[in-house]
């Protein structure tokens, strides 16, 4: 009786330590979980409300959310509205003290970017518009080591004992990227002032990182679905100015821009929105990597 | 396989919504099924949606008491429109209910062409979801109820009068905003429908066990499969329907 007693506090005493010394992690969408991965190592345990083929303006709500939620030592999402369909009502619903507003478990990346697109003034006849700006700051790798620098400081605050192993981890994601750099000078070089269509104002960090230049959107106002006026618009425009590529996500309907390319033979090129798998190994590289060659190699 | 999901806490709120939602609209739902005007739920919630979205052109703000005005009185005229067809049409009742829904639901989307934040409030109306309601939530709900079930004890003939209308438009337009038409759609049909067959309070209570068994069942599994609860027991109340309907009939063959 008395072993089994000791065994039974040892047990405790060291799930306790494995507990304090874990941080549970609750990431909005698959890039911020790739990152938390990245920088955290073995010890964030992550968990992403989205996947790489939803929309993360609105998703269902499951109960392991809220779970997870009041679980959740620290947040990370994109802000800047993206999840105001249902972030506010998930961290009501958790009343998990940690990860509310003003809380150091509480980290928006747009927070830490410099917004584009913001707009003069709130008006709501422009469609879909963020107040605080386009809310799509991942599509820029610049952005996500400005971001990076900051989850770094973030959870060595966090969790002290393992600043040196976070420092490290952004010492290496910082190093990665600038080898990356080198290596798709090529691809840069060749989308380097191209004139693409987007479905929706969805890359403009791209945009700006890789000096694209967006001559129009499918959607005639952010988050509306195409229509017929619109795309014969679009197609009138490409007839005197065409532009070199079709672009929407893979989460996107694929039939108006097939339309627009079958009507223009501009060709087109479906990329993923965001990491696809962020458990695997440079999750976040192998994405920027996948979206600058499918564009280069859609390019003819 | 997930476990977490499974907390009182979280389900709890959801489950007392159903519980609620099911009480009155086990009652109407006999009634709809008698009177042989199955869709006409979404057509009223479809007009209090059109409402909001009226609202929401004219400039009111989406919140607070204002809206939910509208959104009733709104229902209200939809609700009164399809009571007054019921004497004028007749047996073609039934299709004017599917005109009605309909054209609320493409006015709203002509209403909507240029405005997507119009588009959210009309999601919230119609796809409300369950899991996100706050106890605080239930007062309103469970005084409606409150007042429907003291009606159908004491005054059963209201039921069957014009008065059915205004009820059942207070009824929807708090449900659909509580748990969405799906949910509302299969509360009121799918419980009414296996008992269709019962009278009175024996109907009534097989059909509440039916539903309560639906909805924890659809709760739990939803928490443990990390699947969206309201779609999620919408099937577990067919399932349950289909589950008493089969043994049932078991049972008459056994005896037979």
């Amino acid at each position: 009786m008395k072993i089994n007693l000791s065994l039974i506090f040892c047990l405790l005493l060291l799930s306790q330590q494995a507990s304090a010394s874990t941080l549970s992690v609750f990431a909005c969408e698959p890039e911020w979980a790739a990152l938390a991965t990245e920088i955290g190592g073995n010890t964030v345990d992550v968990t992403s409300a989205t996947t790489s083929m939803q929309d993360p303006h609105q998703i269902q709500a499951r109960p392991s959310l809220i779970a997870k939620m009041r679980q959740a030592d620290f947040l990370i999402c994109s802000g800047a509205e993206l999840e105001v369909g249902w972030l506010p009502v998930l961290l009501q619903k958790s009343s998990n003290p940690k990860t509310q507003p003003g809380n150091n478990g509480y980290f928006m990346a747009s927070d830490f970017v410099d917004m584009l697109d913001k707009p003069a003034k709130a008006d709501r006849s422009e469609g879909d518009v963020h107040m605080a700006g386009n809310p799509h700051v991942h599509t820029s790798p610049a952005n996500m080591l400005r971001v990076a620098t900051v989850l770094t400081e973030r959870l060595s605050a966090l969790s002290p004992e393992n600043k040196t192993l976070y420092e490290n981890n952004h010492q290496h994601l910082v190093q990665s990227f600038a080898d990356a750099m080198v290596k798709w000078q090529p691809a840069i070089q060749k989308l380097k002032n191209k004139k693409i269509v987007v479905y929706h104002h969805y890359w403009v960090y791209l945009e700006k990182w890789l000096q694209l230049q967006q001559v129009a959107t499918l959607e005639p106002k952010p988050g509306l679905p195409p229509t017929s006026n619109h795309l014969s618009q679009l197609v009138n425009q490409m007839t005197n100015d065409k532009a070199d590529l079709i672009v929407y996500a893979t989460y996107n309907d694929s039939k108006p821009a097939e339309w627009l390319a079958a009507k223009t033979g501009i060709p087109m090129a479906a990329v993923p929105a965001t990491v696809e798998d962020w458990k695997a190994d440079n999750a976040l590289l192998h994405w920027y990597e996948t979206v600058i060659n499918t564009l280069a190699k859609a390019i003819v | 396989m997930n476990f977490s999901g499974l907390d009182i806490s979280i389900l709890g709120p959801a489950f007392a919504a159903g519980i609620l939602v099911l009480l009155t609209h086990v009652l109407l739902g006999r009634e709809v099924i008698q009177r042989g005007i199955i869709f006409i739920d979404l057509a009223i919630a479809q007009f209090a949606g059109l409402g909001i979205i009226f609202a929401d052109t004219l400039g009111i703000e989406a919140h607070g008491w204002a809206i939910q005005l509208i959104a009733f009185a709104s229902a209200l005229i939809g609700a009164v429109l399809l009571g007054l067809s019921e004497k004028w049409l007749g047996k073609y009742q039934e299709a004017l209910i599917g005109i009605t829904f309909s054209l609320a639901a493409t006015g709203s989307i002509l209403l909507l062409a240029n405005n997507p934040h119009g588009g959210e409030h009309l999601k919230d109306l119609l796809v409300g979801q369950i899991l996100w309601v706050e106890w605080s939530q239930l007062l309103m709900p469970l005084l409606a109820s409150v007042v429907i079930v003291a009606l159908w004890l004491l005054k059963r003939e209201l039921f069957k009068s014009k008065f059915f209308y205004v009820m059942f438009a207070i009824a929807i337009t708090l449900s659909v905003q509580l748990i969405g038409v799906y949910l509302v759609f299969a509360s009121l049909i799918i419980p009414a429908l296996v008992t269709a067959q019962y009278t009175d309070v024996k109907a009534v209570s097989i059909a509440v066990g039916i539903g309560v068994a639906g909805y924890l069942s659809g709760l739990i599994l939803s928490a443990v499969l990390d699947l969206p609860s309201g779609a999620m027991i919408v099937w577990c109340l067919a399932v349950c329907g289909l589950v008493f309907t089969l043994t049932i009939n078991h049972l008459h063959k056994i005896n037979e």
